[in-house]
């Protein structure tokens, strides 16, 4: 799988979590930061990492991977820093 | 007895102790305020002594409002911490230990946000409450994200050592008792707070309000109102016009809080004002969307009305995520918020009965709870 493949199967996710908000007309990239761009709250975020683990197994630690994150690694976190962790873990 | 409330220039962390305050004026103990006079004067209940600390350089403040008001989410944390709760700890530490030596409390009620009080009363030897406007800097909100809580942990560790007390753990927070301004229907399980927490419900303020409205305007139909509290009133340009466009098109009534300027030309069924009599208001009203501040959504739930949410910083979104887990509200991202969106919430929470049902189990909490005066009450016991 390529990392195109794993930033459209976050992106999925990401809608699941924002849910009716969703725009239709926002787009999801590498680049897309969690705070500024998606305005994902700390609790979504949360729900974000339990379904993505959920989804690729336990070797995927994503639940574990966040609370290892700094505050101001969280303020500045990009869907492609998330991509590369999911990478990381095959 | 004789109480002293030590609070942060917040409105909405003042609001509370005013009521709790007449409510132990009214019961013939003498009462204090130690804080801004710029967010106090003239407004504490008749008998209340007004103790004002320095405010500094006003234009500071100033940036500092406009930087906080441009952060969210974590990043709005760092700066709530980072450029307010701590510059004003060390700021205030003095005076505020100066100030309450001379005022001889028997007690302090000290905002979880103005963390110099609570120092003051530890190294003062003054037993002391802590008086939580809000919910959300004491649940566990954080506990997915430890290396933030221990961050948290630092930033009080570090004020005391500026300040030159012994740093303990927890200082920002009374062992002996926690006010919190809200009850565990909304606020979430009584587990993830501290044992010492006692849930008293919103402590709404009471009395009649000089603001005018025009009354005779309302009409027989579902009447919403829309208001993004004290401080946000000017982000709003994209929501104002999602209000017009999409509730302007709906079978109801809107009564809306928003300056002339970004709302000029409102549709016919949205009354716009400056400002309303909020609590006069509530009663005739079948739900509220506003911007989650914690004053704001107790007083609709108070009322038993469904909210939609649109938090947009500091602790709204707590606030708001409680409120939706409680199944009295539904919650709209303020940034990316459309006329389509904000009318589906809308119609959402009046018409399916799940909503009110729900807001009005909290009312009934709210109003078990006791307010300020089981507030009182708990003050009273540690005197």
């Amino acid at each position: 799988m390529s990392r195109e493949d794993t930033l459209q199967i976050l992106a999925g996710f990401i809608r699941d979590v924002i849910g009716d908000e969703w725009d239709d007309d926002m787009e999801v990239a590498f680049d897309t930061s969690f705070s500024d761009d998606l305005e994902l709250e700390s609790i979504e975020f949360v729900a974000l990492a339990e379904s993505v683990q959920a989804h690729f197994g336990d070797h995927v630690d994503f639940v574990g991977w966040i609370s290892n994150l700094e505050l101001d690694q969280i303020i500045a976190l990009t869907v492609g820093e998330v991509v590369d962790f999911v990478e990381s873990c095959r | 007895m004789r109480v002293l409330f030590v609070v942060p220039p917040l409105t909405g962390h003042i609001n509370p102790t005013l009521s709790v305050g007449a409510e132990l004026l009214s019961r013939g103990h003498e009462v204090g305020w130690l804080g801004h006079a710029s967010k106090l004067a003239g407004r504490l209940p008749r008998g209340g002594t007004l103790l004002a600390l320095g405010e500094g350089d006003p234009a500071h403040a100033a940036a500092v409002s406009r930087k906080a008001r441009s952060v969210r989410g974590m990043a709005a944390l760092k700066v709530f911490w980072e450029d307010f709760i701590a510059p004003l700890a060390r700021a205030s530490f003095a005076e505020t230990e100066e100030r309450v030596t001379a005022f001889a409390p028997d007690l302090l009620v000290v905002d979880h946000q103005a963390v110099a009080g609570a120092l003051v009363a530890r190294k003062l030897g003054i037993r002391w409450v802590t008086s939580a406007t809000t919910s959300a800097s004491l649940g566990d909100a954080l506990d997915a994200f430890p290396k933030v809580a221990e961050w948290q942990r630092e930033q009080v560790l570090q004020i005391q050592r500026d300040v030159g007390v012994d740093p303990v753990a927890n200082a920002d927070v009374s062992p002996e008792r926690v006010i919190i301004f809200s009850t565990p229907e909304v606020a979430g399980e009584r587990s993830s707070y501290p044992d010492q927490a006692v849930f008293v419900g919103p402590a709404i303020a009471t009395g009649r309000s000089e603001v005018a409205f025009p009354w005779d305007a309302l009409q027989d139909r579902a009447k919403v109102l829309v208001s993004l509290g004290t401080v946000n009133s000017e982000r709003g340009k994209r929501f104002y016009d999602a209000v017009c466009t999409g509730l302007g098109a709906e079978d109801l009534q809107v009564i809306l809080v928003a300056p002339e300027s970004l709302v000029p030309d409102p549709p016919p069924n949205v009354i716009r004002r400056d400002f309303v009599p909020q609590l006069a208001l509530l009663p005739h009203l079948d739900a509220v969307v506003c911007h989650a501040g914690h004053n704001t959504t107790c007083e609709a739930l108070a009322h038993g009305l469904p909210v939609v949410l649109l938090p947009i910083t500091d602790d709204q979104p707590v606030v708001a995520a409680q409120v939706v887990t409680a199944g009295a509200g539904v919650r709209v991202p303020f940034g990316r918020v459309t006329a389509a969106k904000l009318s589906r919430a809308v119609r959402t929470v009046l018409d399916e009965p799940a909503y009110r049902d729900a807001a009005r189990t909290i009312q009934a909490s709210f109003e078990g709870a006791g307010g300020a005066v089981t507030a009182a009450d708990v003050i009273l016991a540690l005197g």
